[in-house]
């Protein structure tokens, strides 16, 4: 069942010699989507052996055979010590198969489950190995509707998600976040914005009220735009499929940034409006991802949608007054062309990459 | 892969040698046909690459003795024993059960002390679990109990059980040795002189007069402390290894102290020479090396022997000094090790940690945090000279303060400290 990655293992340990002498931990996983929870639980080979004897015959070596027969040993005393509830309801737990991955102090026995259940909160009831090892240790990532970490020391069972936790500022937190982590959202709008304190030659130069009302414009629409296509996708009333949106999105920055080089269109919030509404498909999977129940989806979407609306002045209100203060000089030019040619360049390869993904 | 790399370039060496000088065009077109044989061949060996690595993984397959991992042997008694406890105590009061736990414990704290493996600590630990929070155990649990405490740097708790201890059995050699340290380490220096008293009282002279020397040491009396000792040692007859080494390595220390640098070597190769294993030997032997301004040396000694973290950090910053071409890995693996020990919650390696800030990050400043809160843990000379040498780094008036209040109160002297504490004007 486990050999594939095991004889990788067996490799790889023979090379590395010095095994950190820690004390012992273990690391488990939990990817909390909806009513589905999908988790790894890495143990070490040494503890499993402290406490299932799997050098059976004591001479000092485990091999890859008696890891072998200890399978359904393994499994079970997992499943006999690992439970996750929902709403203080158990989980039915599926263990899958397991592998062996290499942490700092050995190989360890990783072994990957999944449970489907409904629920708000989710609870961890983890009682491996203490009565070997007392300073064993389980440290607990979750992911959920957000990363929490905690350290299980004893028997006792942990809540690790409150259904309550999930606040509306959990939500504005998470709308910043991906507006700062997406890089796509932002170049997309940094195409549109470059060009706001832009001069054509012969013209009358740009006040500082031409350039705050065309940005707000810009904003606007983009806003309207997303949080139309957001709540739109979020409450089911229409879906894409993922891999299109992304890739039309990846292509709508190339669209941008190609307009600054060759203008196409001069009335850029028309491009930030349609556009725009590709955008707010991609922000839903976002929601969609944290399988939030029905009766948060409102306070969710509103957060989350002012959490990007802020993380996007934010970042307005950076560009613009530095764009407007290296208007005329060279710098701009050179922001405003090589800029835009290096986002076209980069938002092309995006697309190719979303493309054969 | 290796062996292909080294062939390549043998063969580069012998064309520039034997042939001569070819015309720059030719040279030229050469070199481009060489560049894209080398291509070819890089590219052919990333193709099939993939495939060789089946082919060992589906050969390793089969493989059924194939070792992942070593552990401990053990005897099938042993293996016994060990599924027995594991089903858990009836009762607690029994003298069987007591003696069984012990004596799985006490062979698994043998093995965190041979090893420099804490792991086997939670697990001795477990098997006394159902002894470990009763008030009032047995005396033999007691003292496995301290001895465990001790190593978690729980000193306060280790010395409440080992107080306990001595009074249950006041005749207990161990007992009173165990109660030394710990109070010495902690800075309780009355409650270490008490109890090496006691094991004078008891006859055990040798024992006696190894206890106090490192008190005397941190008074101002290390020279006495050495010739004392010293001369103990070659008026007993120690048919223990272990002992001697304990006590050649107290020598060493005392050696240290007083600044014969060459004596101390000598003291601690031969107690290596007898136990290569001893880690705190090692440790010491190398902090000289790098207090001599040897740290290719100390890089040397301490190879083979980062698994454990304080012969990690010691043998990062050997190599670090040496510019040598591990202290980056090294530095990278330490500073690993520090974020799992924090991601557990352990505080145990204060001692280590503040080192690798000091001497590493040369991040005083932060050092001195660490270096304070372990002068808080334990007291030992070289938690002083760590806590002096990030205060004079750090220009930090409080912990000049804190040091120096100490020097003043205990009247010890250290040549290392005193050269530290020189530099702070």
């Amino acid at each position: 069942m486990l050999k594939l990655l095991a004889a990788f293992t067996v490799l790889v340990a023979s090379a590395s010699s010095a095994l950190a002498h820690k004390p012992s931990d273990s690391h488990l996983r939990l990817e909390v989507a909806g009513g589905r929870i999908e988790g790894t639980l890495d143990v070490a080979i040494r503890d499993l052996d402290a406490a299932l004897a799997i050098d059976a015959n004591g001479d000092g070596a485990i091999t890859w055979g008696e890891l072998d027969d200890s399978t359904s040993a393994v499994n079970s005393y997992v499943a006999d010590r690992l439970a996750v509830t929902r709403d203080s309801a158990p989980c039915s737990i599926g263990l899958r198969q397991a592998v062996l991955v290499d942490h700092s102090d050995g190989p360890y026995w990783s072994l990957p489950f999944e449970a489907e259940c409904e629920g708000s909160s989710v609870s961890i009831s983890y009682r491996l190995l203490f009565d070997t090892d007392a300073l064993h240790r389980a440290l607990v990532r979750v992911h959920g509707t957000h990363e929490q970490t905690l350290v299980i020391r004893d028997s006792t069972p942990v809540t690790v998600l409150t259904g309550a936790s999930s606040s509306l500022h959990d939500f504005i937190t998470e709308g910043v976040w991906h507006i700062w982590h997406g890089l796509d959202h932002l170049l997309f709008l940094s195409c549109l914005v470059l060009p706001a304190v832009y001069t054509r030659r012969g013209q009358p130069p740009r006040t500082l009220r031409d350039v705050a009302l065309s940005v707000l414009q810009i904003v606007t629409a983009f806003t309207v735009a997303h949080s139309l296509t957001l709540v739109l996708s979020t409450l089911d009333l229409v879906r894409l499929p993922s891999r299109a949106v992304e890739t039309a999105i990846a292509l709508s920055v190339v669209a941008a940034a190609l307009n600054n080089l060759v203008r196409v269109v001069d009335a850029r919030w028309a491009v930030a409006f349609a556009l725009g509404l590709l955008h707010g498909f991609g922000f839903s999977s976002v929601l969609v991802d944290l399988g939030l129940p029905s009766h948060e989806l409102l306070s969710a979407l509103f957060g989350f949608n002012l959490g990007v609306e802020l993380g996007q002045l934010a970042f307005v209100a950076v560009l613009v007054p530095a764009l407007y203060v290296i208007r005329k000089t060279i710098v701009y030019r050179a922001v405003l062309w090589g800029g835009s040619a290096a986002i076209a360049v980069l938002a092309t390869i995006w697309t190719v990459q979303r493309l054969i993904t | 892969m290796f062996r292909w790399a080294s062939h390549r370039t043998l063969t580069d060496e012998r064309s520039r040698t034997e042939r001569s000088e070819p015309p720059r065009s030719k040279r030229r077109t050469l070199l481009i046909a060489m560049s894209l044989l080398l291509l070819t061949a890089v590219m052919a060996l990333a193709w099939s690459a993939p495939d060789v690595a089946a082919q060992r993984g589906r050969h390793k397959l089969t493989d059924r003795n194939a070792i992942v991992i070593n552990v401990p042997r053990r005897t099938p008694e042993e293996l016994a024993a060990r599924a027995a406890s594991r089903r858990g105590v009836v009762d607690i009061t029994q003298a069987v059960a007591i003696a069984q736990a012990v004596a799985i414990a006490r062979q698994d704290i043998e093995r965190a002390r041979s090893l420099s493996d804490p792991r086997y600590l939670g697990r001795a630990q477990a098997t006394l679990a159902p002894w470990w929070v009763l008030q009032n155990p047995p005396p033999d649990v007691l003292l496995l109990r301290a001895t465990i405490k001790q190593s978690l740097h729980e000193f306060h708790a280790a010395r409440t059980d080992l107080d306990q201890l001595v009074r249950a059995r006041p005749k207990d050699v161990e007992a009173h040795l165990t109660r030394a340290v710990v109070a010495t380490v902690s800075g309780d220096y009355n409650a270490a002189r008490e109890s090496c008293a006691s094991l004078a009282a008891l006859s055990a002279t040798l024992l006696a007069t190894a206890c106090t020397a490192p008190l005397d040491a941190l008074h101002g009396r290390e020279r006495d402390a050495y010739e004392q000792l010293a001369a103990q040692l070659a008026r007993t007859r120690v048919t223990d290894p272990a002992l001697r080494g304990w006590i050649t390595t107290i020598l060493a220390e005392l050696a240290i102290q007083v600044g014969a640098w060459d004596l101390a070597t000598s003291h601690l190769r031969s107690v290596l020479a007898a136990t290569p294993g001893d880690l705190y030997a090692l440790g010491l032997l190398a902090d000289l090396l790098l207090a001599s301004g040897e740290p290719a040396r100390a890089s040397i000694v301490l190879a083979g022997h980062e698994e454990v973290d304080g012969m990690l950090v010691r043998r990062a910053i050997a190599e670090l000094q040496a510019r040598g071409n591990e202290a980056d890995a090294l530095i990278a693996e330490a500073r690993q090790r520090f974020v799992a020990a924090g991601a557990r919650g352990d505080r145990i390696h204060l001692r280590e940690e503040a080192r690798f800030v000091l001497d590493i990050e040369h991040d005083p400043r932060r050092a001195l945090g660490l270096a304070v809160e372990n002068w808080a843990v334990q007291r030992e000379l070289a938690d002083a000279r760590l806590l002096a040498s990030a205060a004079v780094a750090a220009r930090d008036p409080a912990g000049l303060a804190l040091i120096g209040g100490w020097v003043t109160a205990t009247g010890v002297r250290d040549v290392q400290l005193e050269r530290t504490l020189a530099r702070k004007r």
